[in-house]
């Protein structure tokens, strides 16, 4: 048996009839004996007529026990896969071979995973004498490809809830909180002077809290949105971007007398809105940790491989080695409110931003020697 | 305290459910300069039902500005929008949506809806009043509003 350019097989002599035997004999005992493959043949009644050692290891019939027995013995017993089959050998018979997979069965009732190509064979006359069937076992792979599949769904529907929770989060604990400082603030308007000195205290404390309680609550959608609510990467001119963040903090700049320089920014490829919150939440911080002196942060740029390193280095207090992990972790907060405002979201905000990107956050500082935020960002040919 | 040019309090309907709510809007129209009469309507199918003056509600005014808020029992304040403005009718009406909401697709949808504005509301009571004072001052002082 040789194979066709169109992959039909032909039962034929190659020289004379002594060495076609030969042949036909080193081919049978090579079919017979590969273990990874099934290969047996059908004839061209649904009977099967050959079975090699990879079709009794795959399928656990012995050959005594499944020559001549109906193929579709080996099919799911039902009307959908007997007509794929059906239309399988018809394919076969017209142009020459059908590949399939599917979920067959073995002789013990389990099921496997087979990627089949079915032949026809065909004699010298073009009379088609049956169909050469090579299977392979893909279990494992279609196991993968389930558990993946799965996984995505469970992704997909954790970022869907996740949404949904931004929105509870936007809206209905938004409520609530809203009348607990509401009302507190009128029973202050109304009674102010009325209740006691102390009174007054507690309810300036309560405010406070549901005041606080709304920050956090928002600083929490913002976290949660970087994820799922960013545009396609693109060109974004960091100068362009800075300038944009340093107007917006003119009043914070005004007050505290800071000043701010940069050095020749480049473009880099990014999500704009995020890179300016990224640099404003690094120059807010750099402010907001003023040692002594007047602040001053300066931004500077240089070329690593595809990537730009950026640095925001400050005058401030700094921060010491070993809270270096801890600043960019969620909520996690250095000093007592009474001496900084702010909920601790800030640096967390810019990691989430910075690894969407595919680039590393990282800090230089030291107590008392300033502080320098360091990040990659792909640069403008990394799209 | 001043009404609109003939001298008549401006008519506001508030569509809200939250009695606590409604009550802080009283409050903020109470320190406002406009004089007003104040509608309330405690779900969207009785708001719609108060702009049709159907049943009960045949000899309510006309309202001036509709204050609305988004989540509502029965039929929600998107909902109710859109009714208001599909009818001929009621569509001229400016409505003011007041919302806790800051979320995108909130916003996005009821300006698709043709809001004439979205508020979301202030945590902070000093600011609220302000807030609702500035919608008073700009609608009825500032903007020039078709005949009824």
């Amino acid at each position: 048996m040789n194979l066709d350019a169109t992959g039909a097989g032909t039962l034929a002599a190659t020289s004379g009839p002594g060495a076609a035997r030969q042949n036909e004999e080193w081919f049978q005992l090579l079919l017979t004996n590969v273990i990874d493959y099934a290969i047996f043949v059908i004839d061209p009644d649904g009977a099967i007529s050959s079975w090699n050692a990879g079709a009794e290891r795959m399928m656990g019939y012995r050959a005594d026990e499944i020559l001549g027995k109906p193929f579709h013995i080996l099919f799911i017993p039902d009307l959908e896969s007997f007509n794929k089959f059906i239309r399988e050998m018809k394919v076969a018979a017209e142009v020459g071979h059908a590949e399939d997979e599917g979920w067959r069965i073995r002789r013990d009732g389990s099921r496997f995973w087979a990627n089949s190509v079915l032949t026809a064979l065909r004699g010298d006359d073009g009379t088609l004498i049956g169909y050469g069937k090579v299977m392979r076992d893909l279990t494992e792979r279609k196991h993968a490809e389930e558990t993946l599949a799965q996984k995505n769904e469970e992704l997909a529907r954790s970022n869907r809830e996740l949404e949904q929770f931004a929105y509870v989060a936007s809206h209905d604990l938004q409520e609530p909180l809203r009348m607990v400082a509401s009302y507190v603030q009128l029973l202050a308007k109304r009674y102010q002077g009325t209740l006691s000195k102390e009174a007054d205290e507690f309810i300036g404390y309560a405010v406070d809290g549901a005041t606080r309680m709304q920050q956090l609550i928002n600083d929490l959608l913002m976290f949660s949105r970087v994820g799922t609510r960013g545009v396609e990467l693109r060109p974004v001119s960091m100068e362009a971007t800075l300038n944009t963040v340093i107007s917006g903090l003119q009043i914070l700049i005004r007050e505290t007398g800071a000043t701010i320089t940069h050095d020749p920014l480049p473009t880099v490829c990014g999500d704009p809105t995020q890179l300016g919150q990224l640099l404003q939440n690094l120059i807010g911080n750099a402010v907001k940790f003023r040692g002594p002196e007047a602040p001053h942060v300066h931004i500077t740029a240089t070329r690593e491989g595809e990537d730009w390193r950026f640095s925001v280095r400050d005058n401030g207090i700094g921060i010491d080695p070993q809270y270096h992990d801890r600043i960019f972790v969620i909520f996690q907060r250095l000093h007592a409110r009474g001496e900084y405002q702010g909920t601790g979201i800030g640096l967390a905000v810019c990691k989430k931003i910075v690894e969407r990107h595919g680039g590393k956050i990282w800090v230089d500082s030291s107590v008392g020697n300033g502080t320098t935020f360091n990040f990659t960002l792909p640069g403008e040919r990394a799209r | 305290m001043i009404g609109d040019s003939s001298g008549r309090p401006v008519e506001i309907l508030l569509i809200e459910d939250n009695p606590a709510d409604v009550r802080l809007t009283q409050e903020a129209l109470i320190e406002g300069k406009v004089l007003n009469n104040l509608t309330v309507a405690n779900d969207g199918v009785e708001g719609l039902a108060v702009l049709r003056r159907e049943g009960k509600h045949a000899n309510v005014a006309r309202p001036d500005i509709i204050f609305l808020d988004l989540n509502l029992p029965k039929k929600d304040g998107r909902e109710v929008l859109m009714e208001i403005k599909q009818d001929d009718s009621l569509r001229r009406i400016p409505v003011v949506v007041l919302t806790t909401s800051r979320a995108e697709q909130d916003l996005l949808r009821t300006y698709d809806l043709h809001v004439n504005c979205y508020i979301v509301k202030p945590v902070d009571l000093d600011q609220f009043v302000t807030v609702v004072q500035s919608i008073e001052d700009f609608w009825f002082t500032v903007v020039k509003l078709p005949p009824a």
